[in-house]
């Protein structure tokens, strides 16, 4: 059985025959969209420039969205795309006499380039100085446009291009700019929902919030920012080409007030939501218009209703709406024990069994590790660490002993200062931890790396990046392809197979947000497993673990290791990690002390006192 | 040559004053008071006021930074408070205050018209020829109040129990309040301290600007490009660095280049030392020069 996709947060509840049934609404608001834009290309000038404002800021407003709501990237950046494409169109199809059209494509390569220029640039700082760099780029922009009067016209600006007719047959149509400016507003809904209803979604959000973990499953996470920031200057740039046939273009429609008048109009109609950011640009772009009281009054009205929308409303319009609706709908019944599922033996494989255990070959090696952090002292001090194909080798060691940093070190969050790390033969210390991922190695996280407003299913499905072809690629016309389809329904199984088979499957309809702590631990393995790893990297898997999920974990490792994955277990528990490990090694103060079999190791006088604390 | 040097310095105490302002506010509370500048328009504008009705300029000049201190802290109760309530890293600040500059701004283009008032001289009459240059008392006095206020507030921040409060309140607020600090009054003063500071700033440059209810957006933008050239996030006194910095390019512009370069030409600065070093020209991001490290780590 397959239970229905739905990367709503709150719509939880499986439905049947969905499918069909929002085929059919879809079907219904597309013909009510189309025929409102009919009724508006026909009426009076008035009615349509207020339209078509509000349509183009509805633009801008899901070009934010896009990078604000889904990648954590607050891009003040938009109203500085706005402008080029709005000032490139006007210069070069009035002075030049360029045909419009050939304008669209060049504004939309251009100002995509652009963005990515800017963007690569400031995501070298994350967070808050990414919001900076993309103000001050918009701020530069405005003074350029100000200040070149020669080009731009300085403050006055400069009368826009105006919009080629329609041939003659299609004149009953109406005003052909209607018709652009809103079937661009549709596209650009389409293009987003699409990629909301895509695998590439549960990983944008997973670069959001846990980008080890998207890179870990082997998303290049910088490359993917960059990209889409590139799709949403493209977009802003694109918003400003419909904008410059509106009337007159200056400087003032494009400062850095309006980038940040497109970020509220996205946190009140509510972020990274499908219509919200429409909303919110409908109802601020509207505003002067609704509210005709003096021009001071309104903008201290204005200014207090932002304030007021940011603290009550945190979610938007559409987010409370959402909210009541999954009220409305009930709660869920809830699941039974983690560990419910006993019956492990027998269940189908999840890991691909590559080849039979030999036990000669080594998999993973370091050789002569260094590491540091800053200007503290060395972590890791000639680490060597040799782990055998099919073996469970366990890394054990007192707290601040450099383990983690050591995982770190093996899956790429970390390069060493020194030393060689070789998988498979391969030597990788250079190698993004992306990459590393391609060649069969996964991990997991100490302190679980999951995206909690998804189902631990969309979060499994992050595992299978790299497993999927073209996601990338495929996410913006995704539930347009058959392909598509198929292989979201194909990851959905497999994502919930894997869940099953740690025994989280009655957990894949909850939010991790609502999942206990030893849920999120098997969402993680979950995700790892469902790629079919040749070597998994465990950190910590059983910390917080009731002792009746402890032996549930032993017995999922036990069951991957007869399907012949490598693993390296970082642990403290010793009575559960002993009984598995073929080898253990002990770290103390970033040093190996000994490397021997558990019996060896637990033998060890050396290791009784450091660590056993005898 | 040392003409536009210090008048650059004197424009950039000015600059550096609010830049500091942001970057105090910013040290405690991780957002960008957007509604900084207007700070400094309320303090002119309710001098300028009280002076032209017969009150003493020092008197009008104290009613002025009360004011605006009631006005800055009013901007952290209202809307900086209660977004970092709810998520602290959360950027719903950037909206918050912002509205809350829309707000004061015109609220104040309401009460005193849109248009420039008299602003009090106190001592820009007065000329004092240095070397070749001429200076007027009122950069003297600008340069020389910067400069105590930026030592002070570095003096503070580093040996007082306060000012490591605020240092412990900027590293991790939570870590900071489960030692027993109240996070909430060192976040009140330094919203006030920085209210004062833009207040300052408003009072040093009144004279020649005359008293304008939009005053706020440019000096508020001037701030903060000095705060990001210096690397004010970091440090607040980087700011100041930042502003000088700023005031003499913007100077050396106007005299090098011609009359209307320093409104374009500080941001081909900003902009190179943004490439270069993405937090600022004083900050530890910046390749070629990194400030002495103030904690020393064992070991």
């Amino acid at each position: 059985m397959v239970s229905a996709f739905d990367p709503q947060p709150g719509a939880v509840a499986p439905r049947l025959r969905v499918g069909r049934w929002r085929a059919a609404r879809l079907v219904a608001v597309l013909i009510a969209y189309l025929a409102a834009t009919a009724y508006v290309a026909q009426t009076d000038i008035g009615l349509q420039s207020l339209v078509l404002v509000a349509a183009v800021f509805g633009i801008l407003a899901i070009s934010l969205d896009l990078v604000a709501g889904m990648l954590g990237l607050y891009s003040l950046g938009q109203g500085g795309f706005f402008g080029i494409g709005a000032y490139a169109t006007t210069i070069l199809a009035n002075d030049y006499g360029w045909n419009v059209f050939g304008l669209l494509v060049l504004i939309l390569v251009g100002t995509g380039l652009i963005g990515m220029a800017v963007g690569a640039m400031s995501l070298r700082v994350s967070g808050l100085y990414f919001a900076i760099t993309t103000f001050i780029f918009t701020l530069v922009l405005t003074v350029l446009a100000t200040d070149m009067v020669a080009v731009t016209g300085g403050l006055q600006g400069l009368l826009g291009p105006t919009f080629p007719d329609f041939p003659a047959s299609l004149e009953w149509l109406g005003t052909p700019l209607v018709w652009c400016i809103m079937l661009a507003l549709l596209a650009c809904l389409g293009l987003v929902w699409n990629i909301r209803h895509s695998p590439l979604y549960p990983i944008l959000l997973s670069i959001r919030d846990a980008e080890p973990f998207a890179e870990a499953a082997g998303a290049r996470t910088a490359a993917i920012k960059v990209g889409v920031f590139g799709v949403s200057a493209a977009m802003a740039g694109g918003a400003g080409w419909l904008f410059s046939f509106l009337g007159v273009v200056s400087p003032s429609q494009f400062d850095w007030s309006v980038s940040l008048n497109v970020l509220v109009m996205v946190l009140i109609g509510g972020i990274n939501t499908s219509i919200g950011p429409v909303v919110g640009a409908m109802f601020v772009s509207m505003f002067p218009n609704v509210v005709n009281i003096n021009p001071w009054l309104q903008e201290i009205v204005y200014g207090a209703l932002s304030i007021l929308a940011i603290t009550l409303l945190p979610d938007g319009v559409v987010g409370i709406a959402r909210r009541a609706l999954a009220r409305r709908a009930g709660g869920i019944a809830p699941a039974a024990d983690v560990a419910a599922a006993e019956a492990l033996p027998g269940t189908p494989n999840i890991a691909v069994a590559s080849a039979s255990p030999k036990d000669s070959e080594i998999i993973v090696e370091c050789r002569g590790i260094e590491f540091g952090y800053g200007l503290g002292p060395k972590v890791l001090r000639n680490v060597d660490l040799a782990v055998r194909r099919g073996h469970i080798h366990g890394l054990i060691g007192p707290n601040g002993s450099g383990k983690s940093t050591l995982a770190n070190v093996i899956s790429g969050r970390l390069t060493p200062h020194a030393g060689e790390v070789l998988l498979k033969g391969t030597r990788v210390e250079g190698m993004p931890a992306s990459s590393r991922s391609r060649l069969g190695l996964r991990r997991t996280f100490q302190a679980a790396q999951l995206v909690k407003e998804l189902t631990p299913t969309q979060n499994v499905m992050v595992g299978l990046f790299d497993r999927v072809p073209r996601i990338v690629g495929r996410a913006p016309l995704w539930p347009m392809l058959a392909s598509g389809r198929r292989d979201l329904a194909a990851m959905q199984r497999r994502a919930s197979e894997a869940l099953s088979l740690v025994g989280a499957g009655d957990w894949t309809a909850r939010q991790v947000a609502d999942v206990p702590h030893g849920i999120e631990q098997l969402t993680q393995l979950a995700s790892v497993c469902v790629a079919g790893p040749d070597i998994i990297v465990l950190d910590e898997p059983a910390t917080g673990l009731s002792a009746k999920e402890v032996r549930h974990l032993a017995a999922i490792l036990a069951n991957l290791k007869t399907q012949g994955v490598t693993m390296i277990i970082i642990e403290h528990q010793t009575r559960f990690l002993f009984p598995l490990c073929d080898r253990v090694t002990v770290l103390n103060a970033g040093e190996v002390i000994l490397t021997g079999s558990a019996d060896e190791v637990r033998a060890d006088p050396v290791v009784r006192q450091v660590y056993l604390g005898e | 040559m040392l003409q536009f040097v210090l008048s650059g310095v004197a424009i950039g105490s000015i600059y550096g004053l609010i830049g500091m302002a942001l970057a105090i506010s910013f040290y405690v509370t991780r957002i960008i008071n957007f509604a900084q500048g207007q700070l400094m328009m309320v303090t002119v504008m309710v001098t300028a006021e009280l002076a032209s009705s017969g009150y003493p300029v020092w008197l009008a000049a104290l009613a002025g930074l009360v004011c605006s201190c009631i006005i800055g802290i009013l901007s952290y109760v209202i809307a900086v408070r209660p977004i970092l309530l709810s998520n602290r890293f959360s950027f719903g600040w950037l909206v918050s205050t912002l509205g809350f500059a829309v707000i004061v701004e015109n609220a104040a283009a309401y009460i005193w018209g849109p248009t420039s008032q008299a602003f009090p001289p106190i001592l820009n009459g007065i000329s004092l020829p240095i070397g070749g240059a001429v200076l007027t008392a009122q950069q003297l006095l600008a340069i020389v109040t910067a400069a105590v206020l930026a030592a002070g507030f570095e003096v503070v921040r580093r040996y007082t129990l306060f000012g490591k409060l605020g240092m412990a309140t900027a590293a991790d607020p939570e870590m900071a309040s489960a030692i027993g600090a109240n996070t909430t009054v060192v976040a009140i003063v330094a919203f006030a301290v920085s209210a004062v500071y833009a207040g300052i700033a408003g009072l040093l440059i009144g004279p020649s600007t005359f008293a304008n209810p939009y005053l706020g957006d440019t000096f508020g933008t001037y701030g903060f490009i000095a705060m990001m050239i210096g690397g004010g996030t970091e440090r607040p006194i980087a700011a100041m660095f930042g502003g000088l910095l700023l005031g003499v390019c913007a100077e050396g512009a106007n005299a090098l280049i011609n009359s209307q370069a320093s409104d374009w030409f500080p941001f081909i600065v900003l902009v190179l030392i943004l490439i270069v070093s993405p937090k600022g020209l004083f900050s530890t991001s910046n390749p070629l020069f990194r400030p002495r490290r103030a904690a020393v780590t064992r070991g």
